[in-house]
């Protein structure tokens, strides 16, 4: 029992820790809410125009399908690096996995994934 | 080859109106006349298998001692307080149950025909037969259980129904009262019977009717009686209000409310001798244990004697009907009271037959009459209805014992069986029972189908859907006490419990009730036909004024009831209700109350933001850091041990 | 160059991986359909997906009582897993029968359904898991498939705000379930769940392996909904397609306690007097919110949302006793838990459809308008609130014996909040019979739903009724989970 005497304490001294640093704060600080007080960030630089900005997903499909591929090329390479000694399995393996990727690709060229608009 | 199927497959039974219930509530509603064919179709089809299976059991003399039982697994529990509970459903087929069986299924498919007639034109039609099938498969599953479980279902599966079809006239606030009646009485009664199979379960280990026979029979071996006598008196309490026995019989004349053909189904053939039947299939229980035997037999010849004399006063044809069938439940008790199975089960099945007849009639009389249910305001009919009332005029016979009419045989075995028991006070007032018997009866036959007609009304023959089961039913009523006469008694060879045993023919016995009956009849006759004007019948009324107020209010039974609950509603309960309004509605109100209000205010947290989600999830991560340190087995712990 | 440089030497056979590898064909395939096929044809790959799915589940159905260990228990093939899987593929093949519609009306029917058999596949990954990675695996599968699926109408805004959620909150929860399975690891050197079983047992309690079960309990705790993880489903439930709601709803959970029972019963048995009461009272304060905060509800969508987290409540009873009887009572609910749940949401989504609305007002006087779907919606609710003879009574049945000796507190909490729970269930049935529709043209349901509805319909009475096999089957699967 005394040993969790000693986890309560910690606990007990944790909360006050922090709790008590946000009471502190929340009890003596001056409260004037204003529309801009109350957004994200009270800090930098006021934004130019709208925050509100879409980015092409372009972007962001090319990387994923560039990571994809990255990554293919790694586990292909430690297989290639060691090809003979890991026989057919291996590479019936390496089939079926490039297979799926193909068919990943398959998919999002017909989907227009490739083609930049 | 045929018999050999009807036993294998008795379970078809039942499950044939079953099916028919289920078929009508689902797709045949709209066509009135399908319904009603289904319903009748799956009856009879089941009375030809049970009277399949009926004749493989009764020509093969085994199955008096070893019942055929088939039985499956329903479920079973790894419970660690009881490790092996099992529960099975199943068919126990031997002499009682195979002649229930046929009972009930003949009976109820001529039930179900006559009220094509008799509900002609009703609205709920289609409605009405579901329920009915649905009333004949349970009792039916009732007959063939082998399970006190099994049947304890299908025993509040009759009670379900009989509150539907009582209640059927929902329209009629009556109808619904007498339907809440009947169920609420019932149900009062069920908690002690499901106590009385609990307890079963518990000291007996199961609850399948052959095994429990056989461990009641050596349970004096190793323990005392105290909780047999408990058991046993727990599981009498359903059959007390089920087969409307006093104090609990109230709810059986208030139940004439539903239609005529339930009035019958639930008088002669269905739900009213379930209580009988029960009894009769925990005999061996019964037997155990002399005081539980006392307490049926007192109980039956009270009944009997007790609904016999408030039948004299009545003056609604079903009541009085209503209340010959608890009178004549009483004696079904009393005969197994004084412990013979034998007479308790023939007197059920000329009963049924006889009572069904009557019941049938009276649905017959009322139809023409357009539901003046009066006997005062009949007289007379038998010159416009012949069929009607000469087939009454033999369920009349039969009930009052006149040879060689059915009631006659069983009501002489249940008076010879106490006798020879030695229950002379029982015996005088069964006795007395027969003769109040033959006199109301004939009361009111005299007073509704002979006499002066009464002018106002214009009684006509009912169409012959109801008929020809008043005719059928009414050879039952002469011919079904043959199978079990003194001299040559077929019956008490096949349905007895623990060895055979049939009185000798007892002339002595059979002499009074046949004085008796007749007496009671000749008296009927004087005071109600020969004197046309009645004028005895009201001399003896205003004479014996008192005790005439009392009968016609039956004992004020429903009074004291009444009463009562209002004391302890109105009295008594006010402190209830006080305690009712400001701690358990405090406590209702506040739980559901706080149930809303916690509802609501934990709704607050859904305040659909991530970022509170997050951070409810945070705390809920530490609040189970904190019940995993302090809940577990601390001594476990060495928590400044550090991490190893 | 050594001679046996193309032989085809198998570090473990391959067959105990069938089931796995058909179902991932299968998704392939449809994706692939959906590739080929054109655009008006693709309402017939929900027919290819239902009939592969039967298939699939066949072949399970006929390895039944295979055993087998891959990888020194990093997988494992046996009637408890077989079980679940079965579980799961009944579940989705209802969800694809019953929605079919709903699909097409969707649109992308090819990747719809082929996410959907990912998932399953995620799941049966899960079943079989015997080490963390195997199970993280199948986990961050199914759970990335239903965050896609979740969000599936791009152009509702309510659809995408839940995907959302449903991402980074469930990002979230894995990443602390990883940080609990990496401290479990760094204590015992291992990432096979049997052999950790075997380590804990041996060591004396540490504050860090409370922790790290702490985390554990708060990562699955999130996937199973439990109380205080349970704030990101209703959102997520009412956010997206129904279809895909009823499927998250069953599978998601069912494959969470498949995995939670792995992990607690073998893998953490040693230090079950810690865990077992912190595992009860959160199945209590689970059922208790779950149940309370489903009465105000008015969104009927929102409503089972919240009357599943109660359900995922009283299936965590199952596993506080860590024995046979809990494991049994945990499968053989979520088993009858699919059942009514699916008819409930397959009526849902079949009524949104028509209607338009999840409001509990507009099922008002459904009774009338189609009497089948009324009906269907009746019995799952109230198996749910486990009225006897339906299913879920037979299920709470078991699952509270298992806990009555101990833990009989909780058992009356159970019982209480079953009450409570038939409030709001009868609720929705008052509605729908009581009250008179609006528009009364009556609803004709089309056969694919009919039959999924009649199907688990019936299912869930007749496990009600007669519970007796399935309760011998489920015994013998969980009978095989301590065999290992």
């Amino acid at each position: 029992m005394s040993d969790w005497a000693g986890v309560f304490i910690f606990f007990v001294v944790a909360l006050i820790f922090g709790a008590g640093g946000i009471a502190t704060s929340f009890l003596i600080q001056p409260r004037r809410d204003t529309p801009l007080k109350l957004e994200p960030y009270e800090c930098g630089m006021p934004t130019q125009g709208s925050t509100w900005i879409q980015f092409k997903t372009g972007y962001f499909l090319y990387a994923l399908l560039f990571v994809i591929f990255d990554v293919e090329t790694i586990y292909l390479y430690a297989w290639a690096v060691k090809f003979q000694s890991l026989g057919l399995f291996a590479f019936i393996e390496m089939i079926i996995f490039v297979f799926i990727l193909i068919v990943g690709l398959w998919y999002a060229w017909k989907e227009g994934a490739l083609e930049w608009q | 080859m045929y018999v050999e199927f009807a036993l294998q497959h008795a379970w078809l039974v039942p499950l044939l109106p079953a099916l028919a219930f289920v078929a009508i509530v689902f797709l045949t509603r709209p066509w009135q006349m399908l319904s009603a064919i289904l319903a009748v179709g799956s009856m009879a089809s089941s009375c030809v298998i049970a009277t399949l299976a009926a004749y493989g059991i009764f020509t093969n003399h085994e199955y008096v001692e070893k019942p055929l039982v088939y039985a499956t697994r329903w479920f079973s529990l790894g419970m660690p307080a009881m490790p092996d509970l099992q529960i099975n459903v199943g068919v126990q087929l031997d002499p009682v149950s195979a002649m229930m069986m046929v009972m009930v299924s003949f009976i109820s498919t001529f039930i179900f025909l006559y009220s094509i007639g008799y509900m002609n034109g009703e609205d709920g039609f289609s409605v009405f037969f579901s329920y009915l099938s649905l009333f004949g498969a349970s009792m039916l599953l009732l007959v063939i259980s082998s399970n006190l479980l099994q049947m304890f279902v299908a025993w509040e599966l009759v009670g379900l129904c009989s509150y539907l079809l009582i209640g059927f006239y929902t329209h009629k606030i009556s109808a619904r009262e007498a339907a809440k009646k009947a169920f609420v009485t019932c149900r009062i009664a069920d908690f002690g019977l499901l106590l009385g199979i609990l307890s079963l379960q518990i000291v007996f280990g199961t609850l399948n009717l052959t095994e429990l026979g056989e461990k009641i029979a050596h349970f004096e071996d190793y323990t005392t009686f105290g909780i047999l006598t408990m058991i046993a008196v727990l599981v009498f309490m359903g059959p007390i209000a089920k087969s409307g026995q006093f104090p609990l019989h109230v709810w059986l004349p208030d139940a004439m409310e539903g239609p005529t053909p339930v009035s019958a189904l639930i008088h002669a053939a269905t739900m009213v001798v379930a209580g009988v039947y029960l009894v009769g299939r925990t005999m061996f229980l019964f037997h155990e244990v002399p005081s539980a035997m006392e307490l049926v037999a007192v109980t039956g010849a009270f009944t009997a004697l007790f609904a016999a004399t408030i039948a004299i006063t009545q003056r609604e044809i079903k009541k009085i009907l209503a209340y010959s069938t608890v009178s004549q439940l009483g004696y079904m008790m009393l005969a197994l009271g004084v412990g013979s199975l034998t007479a308790s089960m023939f007197h059920m099945w000329t009963h049924a037959f006889f009572k069904a007849l009557m019941f049938l009639g009276a649905g017959s009389v009322l139809v023409a009459l357009h539901h003046k249910a009066d006997v005062w305001e009949m007289g007379g009919l038998v010159k416009k209805m012949p069929i009607t009332a000469w087939t009454f005029v033999i369920g009349g016979l039969a009930i009052a014992g006149i040879p060689p009419f059915a009631g006659f045989w069983s009501k002489d075995e249940i008076l010879v069986a106490t006798l020879a028991e030695g229950h002379y006070v029982l015996f005088a007032m069964a006795a007395f029972t027969a003769f109040l018997t033959a006199f109301y009866m004939w009361r009111m036959i005299f007073l509704a189908f002979f006499g002066k007609e009464n002018p106002a009304n214009h009684p006509k023959e009912s169409p012959w859907t109801m008929t020809v089961p008043l005719l059928v039913l009414a050879v039952g009523a002469i011919g079904a006490g043959w199978l079990g006469t003194p001299w040559h008694n077929v019956w008490a060879e096949w349905i007895y419990f623990g060895s055979p045993h049939h009185a000798a023919a007892n002339y002595g016995a059979m002499m009074l009730s046949v004085v008796l009956a007749v007496a009671g009849i000749g008296l009927a006759y004087t005071m109600y036909l020969k004197d046309t004007e009645k004028v005895k019948a009201k001399a003896m009324a205003e004479k014996y004024s008192t005790a005439y107020r009392v009968l016609v209010n039956k004992y004020y039974i429903d009074e004291l009831y009444l009463w009562f609950n209002h004391a302890l509603v109105d009295g008594a309960a006010k402190i209830f209700y006080l305690f009712d309004i400001y701690i358990v509605d405090g406590i209702v109100n506040g739980i559901g109350a706080s149930a809303k209000v916690t509802g609501e205010g934990l709704r607050v947290f859904q305040t659909g933001r991530l970022q509170n989600y997050v951070l409810i999830f945070f705390i809920g991560v530490l609040i189970v850091a904190v019940l995993m340190a302090f809940v577990g087995p601390s001594n476990a712990v060495p928590v400044m041990g550090g991490v190893k | 160059m050594p001679a046996d440089m193309f032989a085809l030497t198998l570090p473990f056979d391959p067959s105990a991986l069938t089931l796995e590898m058909l179902m991932a064909g299968l998704a392939m395939l449809v994706l692939i359909l959906g590739i080929i096929v054109p655009k008006g044809a693709r309402h017939g790959l929900g027919w290819v997906s239902l009939l592969g799915i039967l298939g699939i589940m066949a072949v399970a159905v006929s390895l039944w009582g295979e055993k087998r260990e891959l990888l020194n228990g990093m997988y494992l093939l046996d009637n408890y897993a077989l079980f679940w899987k079965i579980t799961f593929m009944t579940a989705a093949a209802l969800v694809i029968l019953g929605c079919m519609r709903f699909v097409d009306n969707m649109g992308n029917q090819a990747e719809y359904y082929s996410l959907t058999l990912f998932a399953t596949l995620g799941m049966m990954v899960m079943a079989s898991a015997g080490d963390f990675i195997t199970f993280y695996l199948g986990l961050e599968l199914m759970t990335l498939s239903f965050v896609i699926l979740v969000c599936f109408r791009k152009t509702d805004a309510k659809s995408v705000e839940a995907g959302i959620k449903y991402l980074l909150l469930a990002g979230m929860s894995s990443a602390v379930l990883l940080y609990g399975l990496t401290l479990i690891y760094g204590l015992t050197g291992s990432i096979t769940i049997l052999e950790i079983g075997r380590i804990i047992a041996m060591q004396p309690l540490s504050p860090a392996l409370v922790l790290a079960v702490v985390l554990v309990i708060a990562g699955l705790g999130f996937k199973v909904s439990a109380v205080p993880f349970h704030m990101w489903s209703p959102d997520v439930y009412e956010g997206a397609p129904t279809p895909v709601t009823a499927y998250l709803a069953v599978g998601s959970k069912a494959a969470s306690f498949a995995i939670i029972l792995r992990l607690f019963v073998s893998g953490l048995p040693g230090i079950w007097e810690n865990w077992a009461m912190v595992m009860a009272i959160l199945a209590a304060v689970t059922i208790i919110v779950g149940n309370l905060v489903a009465i105000p509800q008015t969104n009927i969508k929102r409503m089972l949302a919240y009357s599943s987290i109660a359900q995922a409540g009283y299936i965590l009873v199952g596993l506080v006793t860590a024995t046979e009887a809990g494991i049994k009572g945990v499968m053989f609910y979520c088993f009858l838990y699919v059942f009514a749940t699916m008819a409930a949401f397959v009526v849902a989504t079949y009524y949104y459809n028509v209607s338009g609305s999840d409001e509990l007002r507009d099922y008002a006087g459904l009774a009338q308008r189609s009497p089948l779907l009324a009906a269907v919606m009746l019995v799952a609710l109230l198996s749910m609130a486990g009225i006897p003879p339906l299913a879920g009574f037979a299920g709470k049945f078991y699952l509270f014996s298992s806990i009555v000796g101990d833990f009989l507190w909780l058992v009356f909490v159970g019982l209480i909040m079953s009450m409570v729970s038939v409030y709001y269930y009868l609720r929705v049935a008052l509605v729908m019979y009581r009250d008179d529709p609006v528009d009364a043209t009556p609803i004709s349901v089309s056969s694919p739903v009919a039959v999924t509805l009649v199907f688990a319909t019936i299912a869930t009475l007749v496990i009600g009724i007669c519970p007796g096999p399935l309760s011998e089957v489920v015994n013998g699967a969980a009978h095989t989970f301590f065999l290992h």
